[in-house]
């Protein structure tokens, strides 16, 4: 797989339809993601993410940093992460599994959230990470993507 | 001043915390006021749904309404669709989303509706308004004016954004619209967050102005998020909806329908919620909260998510529905057991004395699986005196017709 692009095996099936019409309508993604979906319909997006719910997830990256671990371990109990994403973060409804999640996209997709520039879902996910430095969103990611 | 040195102090606050690593991050604004019993509590908002619902899908055999009344889907395919603005002639309705981006067309063609999209990749444009052949939409970031656009399709629209003077923050920023009886566009801003002091003094409030975005004016302040408000058809009033704050259990505060019976009247966030109940986190000793707070007309339940209102002025239903106020209640994500769900009528004075609030549509929500299929979010009158309902959750828009029950 190529930097900035999400492993998408295991994520919940509304997460998943949310993402690729997000992506086919411009609002998210790539431009080459865009490209391919154009003219898929929508039902051929529900039945594509039956399909990807249905995979295995990821396995985690390599190689821990302990600290970044523990730290971003820590950020995430005290901001609640897993109240909405699930206590193994595997995610429910209409909230992706971050668990194993690439690390780099993971760290891209916060920082988007709070520049405002991930526009689409619910300002919720903007408002939790407010007030959370960028070196701790980075320690978030490195966590979380290596979480089992 | 004093709320405002406040403000200021927390935002410092959270800059010093943001560069000293190892001390925790403050509270993230959403689960402000949170408290500890609710900590780990997994509520959270209802996902939405993105993709396209036929009219054949939809359970209508499950929607209750009171004797003589009909419900059909009078359009479909209209992804997130929530508030509807009717074009001048009538013949059109524009439609306003949220996450999906677009704002739909509605052309009635009598015994069927097409649906083209205007406008997409927007940021929740979920204000729609149309006054003097022109569309209006407002995302939270950009306002946009098509003119002629009945005769015009798909002329370019004229960008307004610089002109309306949009704040920075957008939770609770997206849009509801309406050109008032004195021809200027109503709008308000929400309170950027579950429950603060606002970090700014643009929030929390509704304004208006002249269709060009001249003449900015405050009408009232201390509204957390209306998302719908209409002119009472006797007094020229302006009624809206309230959505009260979360996190502070199942029960409460309710969310509010109030009265402007002049402008200038604060409405109580963050201090004061429902009728009087002080904040706990933000009028913590505060000794008087709720003075000077106009209280609502009446609370219109807990975590309800109270959303559009119309007073009805059409002459095919029953007279007991004459000046009624039609409220759509798109139903509760912060609450165990589910709430809301369903279309009331508000039956009130035309000062808003003797409420009385009475089910109308129902049948949306399962109350034993505690699960829902549907959302009304909006409610329309056409020229016939049926009224359209939008659902957001599926995308369609139900026309309800009365006709004498066959005894
Ligand atoms: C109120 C529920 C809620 C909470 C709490 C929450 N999230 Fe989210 N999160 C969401 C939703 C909903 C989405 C998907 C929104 C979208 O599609 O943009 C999301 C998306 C994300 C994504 C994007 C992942 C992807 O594959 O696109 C990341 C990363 C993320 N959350 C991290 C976090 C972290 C870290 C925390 C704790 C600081 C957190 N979330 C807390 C609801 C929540």
């Amino acid at each position: 797989m190529t930097a900035g692009i999400p492993s998408i095996a295991a994520q919940p099936k509304i997460f998943t339809e949310n993402y690729l019409v997000m992506t086919r309508e411009g609002i998210r993604g790539n431009d080459a993601m865009q490209g391919l979906l154009k003219s898929v319909p929508d039902r051929e997006i529900v039945a594509l993410a039956v399909y990807f719910s249905k995979l295995t997830a990821r396995k985690p990256d390599g190689a821990v940093d302990k600290t970044l671990f523990a730290r971003g371990k820590q950020v995430a109990a005290q901001n609640r992460c897993a109240t909405c994403h699930e206590r193994d973060f595997r995610g429910r409804e209409q909230m992706p599994r971050l668990a194993g999640q690439r690390e780099d996209f993971l760290a891209e997709a916060m920082l988007a959230y709070r520049q405002y520039r991930r526009p689409g879902g619910d300002t919720l996910m903007a408002a939790a990470l407010y007030g959370i430095s960028e070196p701790d969103l980075k320690a978030l990611a490195h966590y979380l993507s290596r979480v089992k | 001043m004093i709320k405002f040195a406040f403000a200021t102090a927390t935002l410092a606050f959270s800059v010093s915390f943001a560069l000293a690593q190892d001390k925790p991050a403050p509270p993230p604004m959403w689960q402000q006021g949170r408290p500890a019993s609710l900590a780990d509590s997994k509520l959270a908002p209802n996902p939405g749904k993105m993709t396209e619902t036929q009219a054949s899908e939809v359970p209508l055999d499950k929607l209750k309404l009171p004797k003589g009344f009909k419900v059909e889907v009078w359009a479909a395919g209209l992804v997130g669709g929530r508030a509807m603005a009717f074009s001048d002639s009538g013949k059109k309705i524009y439609v306003g989303t949220r996450g999906i981006g677009r704002v739909y067309e509605v052309t009635d063609a009598g015994d069927k509706r097409t649906v083209r999209v205007v406008v997409d990749k927007l940021n929740q444009p979920s204000g729609v308004a149309f006054q003097g052949g022109s569309l209006y939409v407002m995302a939270i970031d950009k306002v946009l004016r098509y003119d002629g656009i009945e005769d015009k399709p798909s002329g370019a629209p004229v960008d307004m954004t610089k002109a309306f003077d949009l704040p920075p923050e957008q939770h609770h920023n997206w849009k509801y619209l309406a050109f008032g009886p004195d021809k200027k566009l109503y709008v308000p801003f929400g309170g950027p967050c579950n429950i603060c002091e606002p970090p700014t003094k643009e929030y929390a409030q509704l304004r208006r102005y002249n269709p060009d975005g001249t003449g900015k004016e405050v009408i009232a302040t201390g509204i957390r998020n209306t998302q719908g408000f209409d002119w009472h058809p006797k007094t020229g009033e302006i009624w809206f909806t309230d959505h009260g704050r979360d996190w502070l259990g199942d029960n409460g505060p309710e969310d509010e329908l109030n009265r402007i019976s002049k402008p200038g009247l604060f409405f109580g966030f963050p201090y004061c919620h429902a009728k009087g109940i002080p904040d706990p986190d933000v009028a913590k000793g505060k000794k008087d909260a709720c003075k000077d707070v106009t209280l609502p007309v009446t609370t219109m339940g807990p975590h309800a998510a109270v959303m559009g209102i119309k007073f009805y002025t059409g002459d095919m239903f029953p007279k007991e529905y004459q000046g009624v106020a039609f409220i759509a209640r798109k139903g509760s994500w912060n609450r165990t057991k589910k709430f809301g769900y369903d279309v009331v009528t508000v039956k009130a004075t035309a000062d808003g004395k003797n409420p009385k609030i009475t089910p109308f549509m129902t049948g949306f929500m399962d109350p034993k699986a505690n699960s829902f299929w549907g959302r009304p979010a909006y409610i329309s009158q056409l020229k016939d005196g049926s009224l359209l309902v939008s659902d957001e959750q599926l995308g369609v828009i139900y026309r309800i017709s009365y006709g004498a029950p066959k005894k």
